[in-house]
């Protein structure tokens, strides 16, 4: 466990290290000076950091969702969330064509309503949930789809590059998406051994002690705090939350107190590779970055799928 | 001696029928008591209501004191429950799972006891149902609260398990350990029980010592099964196949 702790952090500088010096073009971290120092420590580092936070944010909140629901497929966007979501925006963007607060605004209303829809839900059980959560993602794909169709040529490709996801910049300021970050991990750990307990089941972590309604409360609140400030910051972005939890506790087993800063570090650094990535393979240009997540996830959301059955 | 928990006209609801109506007993340390009856008669929900994990009408008191009063963390120091096997989605192994039961506790000694030491770093899932069962034993084991109740300890176990179950079970009454279980063998409810309930499926309950309890005429009349006495005991009487008429 100490070893891959180590080796985790050598990882996150190795990533931090490249994804800062990769690009359309390649500059040396050690040796920047002029124009090279702005690219690098003022437009590079913020969408690196925010690329962190996001990822962090939404492997936590994957890692919260499948044990609410007691499902380790789950996801907020499996869910139907990123749907909602876009929704928000889209309205959002509808209304108020020129302003990019109120498209934030929207879509963490519509992140807030698909969760809470989707929990209205979780009643069923996890099976008939997930189910739900799948025609859910239908109902607000058609919804989107027509209101795409209203919308203006102009909001058009906003609405696209939003929907596909998009860490050039951020609607919420970089220095509180990390205390997000931060202040996430922190109440993920204060409740990792009640979570530990009930990956049992309801019954057995109400026996040995634990307030289920109250903790599912708390989680629910949490899990949809988290997932609609990384929505809003970055749009649409799926498969990290589903991914990454699944790696971590391959890694590093099923308790919490490891799973989670796990989840927090490592969704952060797939999501700031997967952001690399995306704005250095086909440079000047650059790729959605939630395309190159879903073209990485949904494979490996059918092999995890498969390997369980 | 003083009663652990005294129960005092219980009564249960699943849905609109009523499953338990005036049930009245104690549960003291050092005794076990064994709930048998008829699928459906409301065993599992009995256990369910004295842990506290879901709503009964009538009194539960725990050392005098109405359950409901007692936090779920003070519940949990007074009352171990086994039921269900819990889900192996997450991927949990055998000492993770014992882990959750105690922290603290020593874990080495309780998977020794019900075999599994072998099985320590296996994951949850990969184990048979009766080697589950077993894992969730050690972990009640591990549990150091002075009222067990128990769900079908023995279902899933092989023979040498179920003696081994047993056995523990007499031993940690023994040592004043207060326990109900729910059982279906006849037999293995003869060999521990100190008292017995009888649960019919009308709702009520016939409660007495086991000598009271485990006749031919009530139990006959309970499963509604001819029985016939198998050593000490009464048994169900399967008769014998006669494979000559098949050829």
């Amino acid at each position: 466990m100490m070893l891959r702790g180590v080796i985790l952090c050598l990882l996150i500088a190795l990533c931090l290290l490249v994804a800062l010096a990769a690009g359309e073009q390649w500059i040396n971290p050690f040796d920047a000076g002029g124009q090279d120092a702005v690219i690098l420590w003022d437009l590079r580092l913020p969408r690196l950091l925010i690329a962190f936070a996001v990822g962090g944010l939404l492997a936590l909140a994957g890692a919260w969702f499948q044990v609410l629901l007691g499902n380790p497929l789950a996801e907020p966007y499996v869910l139907g969330v990123a749907g909602s979501a876009s929704v928000g925006a889209v309205t959002g963007l509808m209304f108020v064509p020129e302003s990019a607060w109120v498209m934030s605004v929207g879509a963490f209303i519509g992140a807030w309503i698909g969760i809470t829809v989707v929990m209205i839900f979780a009643r069923l059980g996890p099976g008939r949930m997930l189910l739900a959560g799948v025609v859910l993602a239908a109902f607000w794909a058609a919804l989107l789809a027509l209101l795409l169709a209203l919308l203006p040529e102009q909001g058009l490709y906003r609405a696209f590059s939003w929907m596909m996801g998009d860490l050039s910049h951020s609607d919420i300021p970089v220095p509180f998406l990390l205390a997000a970050w931060g202040v996430a991990v922190l109440c993920g750990m204060m409740l990792s051994r009640s979570l530990d307990l009930l990956l049992l089941g309801e019954r057995h972590a109400e026996a040995l002690g634990v307030e289920v309604k109250q903790l599912r409360q708390r989680l629910l609140l949490l899990a949809s705090v988290v997932t609609a400030i990384a929505v809003t910051a970055a749009g649409t972005i799926g498969f990290v939350g589903l991914v990454v939890p699944h790696l971590m506790r391959m890694l590093f087993g099923s308790l919490h107190k490891a799973v989670l800063p796990a989840s927090a570090i490592g969704g952060g650094l797939l999501l700031m590779l997967a952001d690399t990535a995306a704005r250095t393979v086909i440079a000047p240009s650059e790729l959605p970055v939630g395309v190159l997540t879903a073209i990485i996830g949904v494979p490996v959301f059918l092999f995890l799928l498969v390997r369980r059955t | 001696m003083n009663p652990l928990m005294q129960i005092s006209q219980l009564s249960l609801q699943r849905g609109s029928k009523q499953i338990l109506n005036d049930v009245s007993f104690a549960i003291r340390p050092g005794e076990i008591t064994v709930i048998l009856g008829t699928n459906g008669a409301g065993k599992s929900s009995l256990l369910l209501a004295l842990a506290g994990l879901i709503p009964a009408g009538g009194t539960l008191l725990l050392h005098d004191t109405p359950v409901n009063s007692f936090s779920r963390v003070e519940l949990a120091s007074q009352i171990a429950w086994q039921g269900e096997l819990p889900p192996t989605e997450f991927g949990l192994t055998v000492h993770q799972r014992l882990q959750l039961a105690d922290q603290h506790g020593d874990i080495e000694s309780a998977a020794e006891r019900m075999d599994i030491v072998p099985l320590l770093n296996r994951v949850l899932g990969e184990l048979s149902s009766g080697e589950r069962q077993r894992v969730e034993l050690a972990a009640l084991i591990l549990r150091d609260a002075p009222i067990w109740l128990l769900d079908e300890p023995t279902t899933h176990l092989d023979l040498k398990h179920q003696t081994r179950c047993l056995n523990m079970m007499k031993e940690q009454a023994a040592n004043g350990r207060a326990i109900v279980t729910v059982l279906h063998d006849l037999q293995q409810a003869a060999a521990i029980a100190r008292q017995v309930a009888l649960l019919d499926g009308s709702g009520g309950a016939e409660i007495g010592t086991a000598d009271e309890m485990l006749t031919i005429e009530k139990l006959s009349q309970l499963f509604d099964t001819p029985l016939i006495k198998q050593g000490k005991v009464w048994a169900p009487d399967y008769g014998e196949v006669n494979y000559e008429s098949t050829r």
